[in-house]
């Protein structure tokens, strides 16, 4: 704020110091509830990572790194970071693709657009857990039983986690669509009516025109889709359980140093094994090194894509 | 105005702190788990909360929307902990452990043989009775000509599902079994069906497979008696429920007559109470499970009340739960409000509801085998032992990989 015409004269000392302390005071509502319910939950976790902590239902003790020495041999927690790195590139993949096909499709001047781009937005106001009740419907009974598409129920087979894709991108794929749309509608007109003239056909004005301008569209879907795809957890809960499990693979158990086979899980992502490890085993300690393994990995993922993507963008 | 700011500012930033401290007056805090009886529960403890000048809240969560064994860690770190809570046995017991204190000497312990013992002191009240056998449609096994008192060895239930199988078409019948293994309901197989490798054919005291197990040692006899048993049933389960199933197409299947059996405890007794309730008798009959011939059904309780020390009302939290036990208002509430079947002598009224009718008959007669599924450590029974039955269920598995994969995970415990 500028004050344009002078006040009366102040004390001089007061107008900073007072300025200052507006400053703090208008923040306070904001920064203790942000250092209490995020700060110091963050810095407890991470301390407790190196503890047997149990919950605080017993005296917490100092492990070092203990945690996430038992995390390398691992075997479902090293599965399932292989299942969500799998799960995350396809997912970025179909959403990205899906979400900007539907934008292209809705830009253009059709009747009954604005009709079209809510239909497509309203899956995503649909929570994830129901989503996943929705889709176990949809899957086992209507499209196994009712229209007998496939033998069992897909949720079962060897393809869950293409099942899984396919309900998350459903849900999500409305949502980047609005971020796409939002960037098309603006490209500045003249260039697209200059490159016509000058002879170009659609396609080339899509890669040389509309492409480069909506780059940074692309840079914060990208880290939204990859962020939300790592972070997965309701859905799945609710639609697969994790399920269903299958033998490990000897690969899987050359890695952590095992010779027998064990079961996993195929569609159990890492945050349905923080979870588990917490709150099923009541190891809570050890999914804690979980979690903050799985922040760090997360946090490097997504840094470098944003940085990626940043030199890709022009200026107009 | 601008001092309207402040204060403005002021006030919410007070408010933000006070909304993290804690008030000041401490009722009675009953914490469960059994959604189903969260309203007599309540109804119950005002009765006796004003009876006996106490104020008394009770808070639930359980079922599918709240996991009470996520939830009860939270209510420890509250300010106003919980004085009555829930748990399920050993695994639970370990774990809550600091904050449940010895019962010994109350005078409800006398009255019941399945109160929770640990290391020679009493911790946990017993809630009630809870049991499962392999639930049968007398109705059906009648028009098949099959006589459920056959049905105590693996041999009896192979000629009696073969006979049901063989006229599944004239009886309407999806299946013979309404059986579930999949995700999501591993607790019926990675802790009930496991727990006839537990307890089946052993005195109802006796923990030595369970000893066995937690040290990583596993019964190979014992666990093909299991396989033999649990195949029999995968084989002739009703194919719609074993794998995709959900917990209410299974309990459906067999309330609408389209299975002749269902593995299931008498939970599923207001299920079957429901919508208009059954048209045929039920009966239970024991899990083939064992060695030898079997005719006990797994009879235990399910989960127990302890007391926490720190929650200020422990004296009260006392009386509670004795004037459960010697009042006639309790034994109403116990039995013909909660559904329960009753763990205490002092109780003569008996359940009305199918299933727990049985159960109550069973228990009795002392034809009970103990539960120790909740002796395995926390997990293991659903997350671990589920999957693998999972694998048998859709033929990942043989019988002799099942049996190998179950003694390699029960091995993972000695470390």
């Amino acid at each position: 704020m500028t004050e344009t015409a002078p006040v009366k004269t102040r004390k001089k000392m007061g107008k900073k110091a007072s300025d200052r302390l507006w400053f703090w005071l208008f923040l306070m509502p904001a920064l203790i509830p942000f250092l209490l319910m995020v700060i110091t939950p963050f810095g407890m976790g991470i301390y407790y990572s190196f503890t047997n902590w149990t919950g605080g239902l017993n005296p917490t003790e100092w492990v070092g790194i203990e945690n996430y020495r038992g995390l390398l041999t691992d075997y479902r927690f090293v599965y399932s970071f292989l299942t969500t790195g799998i799960y995350a590139a396809l997912n970025v993949l179909f959403i990205n693709a899906v979400a900007f096909g539907l934008a292209l499709l809705v830009t253009r001047k059709l009747k009954l657009t604005n009709l079209y781009r809510a239909s497509f937005f309203i899956p995503n106001l649909i929570g994830g857990l129901i989503i996943g009740y929705l889709w176990r419907f949809i899957y086992t009974l209507v499209l196994t039983r009712g229209l007998n598409l496939f033998d069992s129920s897909p949720l079962i087979g060897d393809n869950a986690l293409i099942a899984l894709i396919v309900v998350v991108t459903w849900q999500y794929a409305g949502y980047i669509m609005m971020i796409y749309i939002a960037a098309l509608q603006n490209v500045p007109e003249d260039l697209i009516e200059a490159s016509r003239i000058d002879g170009a056909n659609a396609w080339q004005r899509l890669r040389n025109i509309t492409l480069p301008l909506i780059a940074q569209a692309f840079t914060v879907s990208l880290f939204l889709t990859l962020v939300t795809a790592f972070k997965q957890f309701d859905t799945v809960y609710s639609l697969t359980q994790g399920g269903p499990p299958q033998l490990s693979p000897p690969w899987l158990m050359n890695l952590v140093g095992m010779t027998n086979a064990r079961t996993v899980e195929s569609t159990e992502l890492v945050a349905n094994v923080i979870y588990n490890r917490a709150f099923s085993f009541n190891q809570f300690a050890e999914g804690q090194a979980m979690a903050v393994t799985f922040f760090v990995i997360l946090a490097i993922f997504s840094i470098g894509q944003v940085y990626f993507n940043k030199k890709r963008e022009v200026e107009l | 105005m601008k001092k309207l700011f402040a204060l403005g500012m002021m006030l919410t930033t007070a408010l933000v702190l006070v909304a993290c401290g804690g008030g000041e007056d401490a009722p009675l805090i009953i914490y469960q788990n059994k959604v189903e009886i969260d309203d007599v529960l309540k109804e119950y403890a005002a009765a006796w909360g004003e009876a006996n000048g106490y104020e008394v809240e009770v808070r639930t969560c359980g079922g599918d929307t709240c996991g009470y064994a996520n939830q009860i860690i939270s209510e420890f770190n509250a300010a106003q902990q919980p004085d009555i809570f829930v748990f399920e046995g050993l695994g639970q017991y370990l774990t809550y452990q600091n904050k449940i204190m010895a019962l010994d000497g109350e005078d409800w312990v006398d009255e019941t043989a399945v109160e929770f013992v640990y290391e020679g002191s009493v911790y946990g009240f017993p809630i009630n009775l809870e049991g499962w056998g392999l639930a049968y449609n007398a109705d059906l096994l009648e028009e098949a000509d099959v006589d459920p008192s056959t049905l105590t060895s693996l041999a009896g239930y192979e000629a009696a599902f073969a006979t049901l199988d063989d006229q599944a078409d004239a009886l309407g019948l999806d299946g013979v079994v309404s059986m579930a293994a999949g995700s999501g309901l591993t607790w019926v197989t990675g802790l009930h069906n496991f727990n006839g490798y537990l307890s089946s054919g052993l005195e109802y005291s006796d923990r030595s497979v369970t000893v066995d197990l937690l040290n990583g040692i596993s019964d190979t006899a014992r666990l093909e008696a299991l396989a033999d048993w649990a195949e029999l049933l995968f084989d002739y389960a009703d194919p719609e429920v074993l794998l995709e199933g959900s917990y209410d197409d299974q309990v459906n299947a067999f309330k609408l007559g389209r299975t002749a059996f269902i593995h299931q405890g008498n939970w599923i007794d207001p299920n079957l109470i429901a919508d208009g309730g059954l048209d045929f008798e039920v009966g239970y009959a024991p899990h083939a499970s064992g060695l030898g011939d079997v005719d006990s059904i797994f009879v235990g309780a399910p989960s127990y009340y302890g007391i926490n020390p720190d929650g200020g009302n422990t004296e009260a939290a006392k009386q509670f739960l004795n004037d459960m036990v010697f009042d006639d208002a309790g034994h109403e509430y116990m039995v013909n409000e909660a559904n329960f079947v009753p763990a205490f002598n002092t109780v003569s009224l008996v359940p009305s509801s199918p299933l727990s009718a049985v159960v109550y008959e069973y228990a009795q007669a002392g034809n009970i085998s103990a539960w120790w599924q909740n002796d395995m450590p926390p997990g293991f029974g659903m997350e671990q032992l589920g999957p693998i039955y999972t694998l048998f269920a859709n033929g990942t598995y043989t019988k002799a990989e099942f049996v190998e994969a179950l003694s390699q995970e029960i091995a993972t415990l000695a470390e």
